[in-house]
């Protein structure tokens, strides 16, 4: 039987499902791994979820949650995935469907080069491109705000090097 | 940087990701967690247990039997007493660190709040094998000056003028015993936290790194 904590959490988790698909792209190399990190997050947040006191907004202690699900908490278990029954939900992870557009070739190859960044600077970029402000950022990382700029600033320079080498 | 700028105007735009219904999701919470805390806690607990059960282990054997008959409670009950009260300082600094973890901190907090559980557990580690060589030493004395078997071999080297043989044979295998214990158990913390926090440490180490610079 549900809880109507579990449903209020699952009602939140389902309309910022895309936050967590985000993560999960960009740390993960297939469907699988995508979907067993999707899981972990959920099973993170809701973990945390006592202790979310609402006033931050879900979206923003999301964040932190699912980022430190992905760079810290989460082990990549290849048995799990195989033993656990996942066929029940399948979708397609637009890992390179995103941007297939002829004319946004440009911003796949980006998206490609943002993938190959280590864990860190990977959340740097997500955070900016969720167009967090340097103080959330600072605060979701727990790197000084002017700190979070000057590697924010190196991240931006090495991405352009990888794109225009 | 342009590219960059173009792909956080359409970031949402282009994120089709098919939307998964609250059946599903639902399903999620009761999946078991492959967290690496989890992980850290349950080898921590077989480490506590591990050297708990040497203890208990070695409490009923014959050489302790033979050591109740030489009178060195004064020494023996202190050493248990320490060997106790240490393990449940660490056990409580242990459980408190652990209870601190929280993954709704920031990233670095909680790496910091990770790494010092496993501290802990290293220090103690480290302790029981200072601890085990200490023990060995006071129990190696207490047996030479009470055991009658080995006073009468001590004799024997004593009379062909060879005693430093036996001493440097006592010393050699009580150092390589220790030595073989240490690199077993050296070689299994390396194997199995190497493996469980490599990319924790090397995504700290980058955190620290930004701050530095």
């Amino acid at each position: 039987m549900k809880s109507t904590n579990e449903n209020e959490f699952v009602t939140l988790v389902q309309k910022h499902q895309n936050l967590i698909h985000k993560i999960c792209s960009l740390y993960t190399k297939s469907d699988a791994e995508h979907k067993d990190l999707f899981q972990e997050i959920t099973i993170q947040l809701w973990k945390a979820y006592p202790k979310f006191r609402g006033d931050s907004k879900f979206s923003t202690w999301m964040y932190r949650v699912g980022l430190n699900t992905a760079i810290t908490l989460y082990r990549k278990s290849k048995r799990r995935i195989q033993s656990q029954n996942i066929d029940d939900f399948s979708y397609k992870i637009p890992q390179t469907e995103a941007y297939d557009d002829t004319e946004d070739q440009q911003l796949q190859l980006i998206y490609e080069a943002i993938k190959e960044l280590n864990d860190i600077e990977k959340a740097l970029i997500f955070l900016y491109l969720e167009n967090k402000n340097y103080k959330e950022i600072s605060e979701t990382i727990g790197i000084s705000e002017v700190n979070a700029r000057v590697k924010m600033n190196r991240v931006k320079k090495k991405l352009k090097k990888q794109l225009n080498p | 940087m342009k590219e960059l700028e173009r792909l956080k105007k359409d970031w949402n735009k282009h994120q089709n990701f098919p939307e998964l219904s609250k059946e599903e999701i639902y399903k999620f919470l009761h999946k078991k967690s492959s967290s690496i805390v989890k992980w850290i806690f349950i080898i921590s607990l077989l480490e506590f247990g591990f050297w708990l059960l040497i203890a208990l282990a070695t409490k009923n054997n014959e050489a302790q039997q033979r050591f109740d008959t030489y009178n060195v409670d004064h020494i023996m009950i202190p050493l248990m007493v320490i060997g106790y009260v240490i393990l449940i300082y660490f056990f409580v600094i242990f459980y408190k660190n652990y209870k601190e973890i929280s993954n709704s901190d920031s990233t670095k907090s909680l790496m910091q709040k990770i790494l010092n559980t496993r501290k802990t557990v290293k220090h103690y580690v480290i302790f029981n094998l200072v601890f085990l060589f200490v023990s060995s030493i006071v129990g190696a004395a207490i047996e030479f000056s009470n055991n009658p078997d080995l006073k009468l071999t001590i004799l024997k080297f004593e009379n062909t003028n060879d005693l430093y043989i036996f001493y440097a044979i006592v010393i050699g295998i009580t150092l390589i015993s220790i030595v073989v214990l240490s690199a077993i158990l050296l070689g299994f913390y390396y194997l199995v936290y190497g493996i469980l926090l490599k990319r924790l440490k090397q995504n700290y180490k980058e955190l620290e790194a930004i701050e530095v610079e």
